[in-house]
């Protein structure tokens, strides 16, 4: 066996704070490391192309690459190993750059010992490593779209256009989502519906689109190329297959009214409604909330369509992907209580001001001061409702308000030249295609821009009155206006909740779903087959909306084309011989991967290898292929073979959560103490009492084990089950005269790497108040 | 001499993060008084501008609403820069008629535990006499109400008090 | 109900009658109240120091030991301040060894709280006969947020109002701060926000304002006869505190509630309600 160490400088983000001579001095004293070379950056074809050779020449058969987190470059390099002719699961990385050279800036000598420890591991891992293969396995090819907005819309139409079959899911009675209820649109100022609605009906007319509207999602089950997804469609209790949608008979017969959400409050619509004159598909629908039962509609139907007696109905199909394309909601104006939205009749929305503008709209295309019902003399838009704002917990940029105040502001401007606009802000952001010279074409028009956050709306004897700083002239202004716009912000959607927990998706700070990476992984969930486009990732224009559902179609359609995928190699199997039979796995596999008849059984595409049956298994039957006790073990032992720092902390992180929050303190350049060596498992449930034993049994003061947060497991109760082991080890301990103080697990999102590290400095506070391993067993055996 | 740093620990490292959006100097209710505006003093700390904004007279118009600190987007607490500068102020030895009643009222509760109207007011008016006309109307207004009390006595826990300063005198 | 008394340093001299109004309408309530041992200043408006400020109301926090109420604004919104940033161990640690007993945890209230939780429509004897109250909040009652009302768009002084039996007038004024704080060395600019706020209850037509503070008492009610003068306007409008006008509208005499002792008499308005109900 002959492994080959590279070193990477990762430019200067490495090289710049450990001395990577020295590493490289280190580690070709190491057992079987055959070379050792330092690249200047290994991910680049220079640096891919040495290890290549390396692997050609026959010098090494185990490869260690020292550099980034193995979440963003494993892929790379296994496919290095891959094109030199080697498996390519004999890779191992050391994370040297997001757990040491980054989160260490300030002790370089500590961060080279930590570095020559994860280098050590990572060699000692390598050495247990075996070639595996995946099998191939068949999936479908059709893909569930969720949300019909207009990313949803945009995915369905490239998937079907290529032959693929798609489910389309949609919540409310039409397809069209907050696209049909605008007006014109940025930058072109062309009407939103009009350039929309002959989608909506090619989605609806294609063959290979089965739309469900004013439908949800109730369970989604099975991994990636085989899901099953169930759901119901809700009773319009209007036939659809009779509706000929001429809607005025039975909403002209309907008695009653009530505000109508599409015009976001500022119209009426009636029980039985049409959520727009443009509905897809274009069948009324009744809403059970407000209809009195009183059967006018029913008689006023020519076409005998109404039907009180319809009943939900339940669906269920297979699909191989899933795209996610849930969109956002408005952020609640009425939160702001300072701007009075709700209180104050002439404060309104910005998404009350697009319906306003729409000819089809409320107020049929102008401009209506509410308290009075005359055209507006002055119109004022607030900018950064909802968004930028600690005090609401929206720190995110909404990205789209700007542009859409500069449009709104020119429309009215257009249709009321004599009109006072004014525009308050506090930063205007104009980035994108052709929108500066919009933003140039708006103050050209005359519309005025005030720079300063409006403090607060005051209302006094029906009118109302902005007060704010104009900061470029440090002055304080009272200004009063016949209107005011809140520009509110995007928030993901609370319906989409549902779905997330479905799917397991991991959400950032703010809300909205993560993807797998903030830039090079667009529109890729953590989860295999599952993508997201549009403002379920946050917020977006149309434009870019449009082009994600474009690229998660084209993700699906390269995952799904060549009807089967190659399995991931890297799951449990049973030992039949050592097994007892006790089912206690089967009981605890999240996948239910697990049968037994006699002796267990793990149905290998169905495992998503956590390896918590592994730990659990009382007679060490189940083995995995990848983070092989073996494995793990042999890192504990090099990672406790000098133990050059006090205290000395062994941390297990999983896979999804907790290591991927430990990279983001890297990439946050959020420091912490050098003191644990960190060692990479799929799940906490992975962590076998054994090896925190091994660890404590080898000298070091503490084992950190680190999870997703409690109900948001990547393998739904892999962390409880982490949990349960650590109190039964804390009782051990106890009982063997350590303090239980010595193992600790804690929580902690991809998203929360500033916990991690706050969490990791506590724990070497409590260590030291414990003092070094084992100086409490006297005590405890004198007491 | 004080710095930026000095400033920022204690108003809080988050005034690094100030957009400069005038949000607090709009909701100030003496804004209209003061010679640098709320926001213009985060610009000028930022700016390692300190001496500029320890001699403007805004800080000592601040009446403490809060309401600055309830609006701003950022997190930011403006009235606790206010509280920094103002103790800066004091802590480099300057006086003004401003500073001597934050001084007379800090000096009576380290002395006696708890604030006596009566005294305070009559320290301040001997320490500035152009105050005297407006203190003695008071006076005349709650001095036949029964509402001055001109009893001094000390709270028990004295010396707990003395340690409390003490220890966080250095905040 | 038992809760700990923070009076503050006014109760004994200019805020008397919310001290003397407190008690009594505590006790009418059923609501027990003892007075905390000992306690110390919270610093007002004037500790410049914040460590030093947290470490004050700390000290008056760990002498209770029940929930404690104060009826002053300032030392409210001080106590829940010390609270929140107490929550941080390193902070608690150090001022906790600093003090006699340690400060865990506090729960802190405000009278106002305290008589709308204990009053209902049953207990209120004589109602207020729809006189026109203006609410005034002030500033420090509903701030920093997440104490007893929305620091933005408050309701409760229009609930007690009504509650009472009155009618409370809208005005743009009521959370305008009232100057208080910079009384002594900026009279002026103090005067005119005062002034501001009590012009405008009047033309919003109240016959008296309520509030909550000693502090804005002071400004709006002592100080009301020399900003007349100064500002050369008459107002002649009562100030009450939220515990004499719910001391009143219980049937409690003028001595319980110190009425005699606001600048601006009530009396006339209080017989106003009394004639009333007798009728």
């Amino acid at each position: 066996m002959s492994t080959g160490v590279y070193i990477c400088h990762c430019g200067l983000n490495i090289a710049s704070v450990l001395d990577i001579e020295e590493l490289v001095r280190f580690a070709e004293g190491l057992p079987n490391v055959a070379v050792a070379r330092e690249l200047q950056f290994s991910c680049s074809d220079v640096g891919q192309e040495t290890i290549k050779e390396d692997i050609k020449e026959g010098k090494v058969d185990r490869v260690v690459v020292a550099a980034c987190s193995p979440r963003l470059h494993e892929p790379t390099f296994r496919c290095v190993l891959q094109d030199a002719g080697l498996n390519p699961y004999l890779l191992e990385m050391a994370n040297i750059r997001e757990q040491c050279s980054w989160v260490h800036m300030e002790e370089p000598a500590l961060a080279t010992e930590k570095a020559k420890d994860l280098i050590r591991m990572a060699v000692a891992k390598a050495e247990l490593l075996s070639p595996l293969e995946g099998e191939l396995m068949p999936v479908s090819r059709n893909v569930l779209v969720i949300g019909g907005g207009v990313a949803g819309i945009s995915a369905a139409l490239e998937l079907a256009n290529a032959g693929l079959h798609v489910f389309l899911v949609e919540r409310r009675p039409t397809i069209g989502g907050y696209m049909a209820l605008l007006t014109d649109v940025f930058p072109t100022n062309d009407c939103s519906i009009c350039v929309l609605a002959p989608k909506m009906t090619e989605v609806y007319n294609h063959p290979l689109i089965t739309l469900y509207t004013y439908s949800e999602i109730l369970n989604i089950d099975g991994s990636v190329g085989n899901f099953t997804v169930s759901g119901v469609r809700r009773a319009r209790f209007v036939d659809a297959a009779k509706c000929k949608g001429c809607i005025n008979d039975c909403a002209g017969a309907c008695p009653v009214e009530v505000p109508n959400e599409y015009d976001f409050g500022i119209g009426k619509r009636k029980a039985i409604y049409m959520a727009i004159p443009q509905a897809v598909p274009l069948v009324a629908c009744i809403d059970p909330q407000a209809c009195i039962g009183c059967g006018l509609c029913e008689e006023a139907c020519p076409a005998d369509a109404v039907d009180y007696e319809q009943r939900e109905m339940a669906f269920k199909f297979d699909v191989g992907a899933i795209i996610v394309a849930t969109g956002w909601q408005p952020f609640d104006a009425s939160r702001k209580e300072e701007y009075g939205f709700g209180r104050y009749r002439d404060v309104i929305s910005s998404l009350q001001v697009e319906r306003m503008l729409n000819a089809a709209g409320p107020t049929g295309g102008e401009i209506v001061r509410p308290s009075t019902g005359e055209i507006a003399r002055s119109v004022s838009f607030l900018q950064c409702v909802g968004s930028r704002d600690a005090t609401v917990g929206n720190l995110y940029c909404s990205r789209i308000c700007c542009m859409a105040s500069l449009k709104n502001a020119q429309l009215i401007k257009e249709k009321y030249p004599e009109m006072a606009i004014s525009i308050h802000y506090i930063d205007m952001r104009a980035g994108g295609e052709g929108y500066e010279e919009f933003y140039q074409r708006a103050q050209r028009l005359g519309i005025e821009f005030i720079r300063g956050r409006v403090a607060e709306i005051e209302e006094t004897d029906g009118e109302i009155y902005l007060h704010y700083e104009d900061t470029l002239l440090g002055e304080y202004r009272r200004r009063k206006c016949d209107m005011a716009v809140l520009s509110i912000g995007l928030e993901p959607d609370s319906g989409a909740e549902v779905v997330g927990n479905l799917l397991g998706l991991a959400r950032r700070t703010d809300r909205f779903f993560e993807i797998a990476h903030p830039k090079m992984r667009p529109v890729e969930a953590h989860i295999d087959g599952v993508f997201i486009a549009g403002c379920a990732s946050g917020p977006k224009e149309i434009q870019v909306s449009i082009a994600q559902g474009g690229a998660a179609a084209s993700k699906a359609l390269g995952l799904l084309m060549k009807g089967e995928i190659s399995l991931d190699p890297t799951v449990a199997y049973v030992d039949r011989d050592a097994c007892v039979g006790c089912k206690l796995c089967e009981g605890i596999c999240p996948g239910k991967a697990i049968s037994v008849n006699g002796t267990a059984f793990v149905d290998e595409a169905a495992c998503k290898g956590c390896g918590t049956c592994a730990a659990a298994c009382p007679t060490d039957a189940i083995h995995m292929r990848l983070f092989s006790d073996e494995q793990i073990l042999a890192q504990v032992r090099a990672a406790t073979a000098v133990k050059g720092e006090y205290p000395f902390i062994v941390a297990f992180l999983c896979n999804w959560c907790s290591y991927a929050g430990a990279d983001l303190a890297g990439t946050s350049r959020i420091q912490y103490p050098t003191n644990a060596r960190i060692i990479r498992v799929m799940c906490a449930g992975r962590v076998d009492p054994s090896f925190v034993m091994e660890a404590l049994r080898l000298g070091a003061d503490g084992v950190l084990i680190a999870g997703c947060r409690l109900g948001e497991c990547h393998y739904v109760v892999g962390n409880d089950q982490a949990l349960q082991r650590v109190k039964v080890l804390k009782g051990v301990l106890e009982k063997i005269g350590l303090s239980p103080g010595r193992v600790k697990i804690i929580w902690c999102a991809a998203s929360e790497g500033e916990i991690f590290a706050r969490e990791l400095e506590a724990f070497v506070e409590e260590l030291k108040e414990l003092g070094p391993t084992g100086t409490e067993i006297p005590q405890a055996r004198g007491g | 001499m004080s710095n930026r740093s000095d400033v920022l620990k204690l108003a809080g490292d988050e005034l690094r993060c100030c957009i400069q959006c005038g949000s607090c100097s709009a909701s100030c209710s003496t804004a209209d008084l003061m010679d640098k505006s709320i926001r213009e003093l985060v610009r000028l700390v930022l700016n390692d501008r300190c001496e500029e904004a320890l001699d403007s007279r805004s800080i000592w118009l601040c009446t403490s609403c809060l309401l600055c600190t309830v609006r701003c987007p950022r997190g930011i607490r403006p009235k606790s820069l206010v509280a920094a500068l103002r103790h800066i102020h004091e802590a480099e030895g300057r006086r003004n008629a401003d500073s001597s009643l934050e001084d007379l009222f800090m000096g009576q509760v380290k002395d006696t535990g708890r604030v006596s109207e009566f005294y305070l007011s009559a320290l301040y008016a001997l320490h500035n006499p152009k105050a005297t006309v407006q203190i003695m109307t008071m006076g005349l207004e709650l001095i036949p109400k029964g509402k001055i009390d001109g009893e001094k006595s000390r709270i028990l826990g004295i010396e707990e008090l003395s340690r409390i300063f003490e220890g966080l005198e250095e905040s | 109900m038992k809760l700990s008394y923070y009076p503050g340093c006014v109760a004994k001299s200019t805020g008397i009658e919310y001290d003397i109004s407190t008690r009594s309408v505590c006790k009418a309530l059923g609501v027990e109240l003892e007075e905390i041992i000992d306690w110390n200043c919270c610093g007002a408006t004037h500790c410049s120091n914040e460590t030093l400020a947290v470490g004050l109301s700390a000290r008056v926090m760990a002498r209770a030991e029940n929930p404690i109420m104060t009826s002053c604004s300032i030392c409210y919104s001080n106590l829940r301040i010390a609270a929140l940033r107490l929550e941080d161990k390193h902070l608690r640690d150090r001022v906790n060894s600093l003090l006699d007993s340690p400060y865990s945890s506090a729960d802190v209230r405000h009278v106002l709280e305290v008589i709308m939780e204990s009053m209902d429509e049953d207990s209120v004897a004589v109602p207020l006969n729809g006189m026109k109250i203006a609410p005034y909040y002030g500033c420090l009652l509903t701030r920093p947020p997440g104490g007893l009302d929305s620091p933005e768009n408050p309701q409760i002084l229009e609930r007690f109002i009504t509650l009472l039996g009155g009618e409370s007038v809208v005005h743009p004024c009521r959370m305008l701060c009232c100057g208080g704080p910079i009384f002594m060395s900026q009279e002026e600019a103090s005067s005119r926000s005062a002034f501001q706020i009590l012009r405008a209850a009047k033309s919003a037509g109240a016959e008296a304002v309520v509030t909550a503070c000693p502090l804005c008492h002071l400004m709006l009610d002592a100080m009301q006869r020399s900003i007349e003068s100064r500002y050369k306007e008459e107002i002649g409008l009562p100030v009450l505190y939220v515990t004499q006008l719910a001391g009143i509208a219980l049937g409690l005499g003028l001595e319980e509630l110190a009425l005699d002792k606001n600048s601006v008499s009530p009396l006339a308005l209080v017989e106003g309600i009394n004639a009333s109900v007798n009728i």
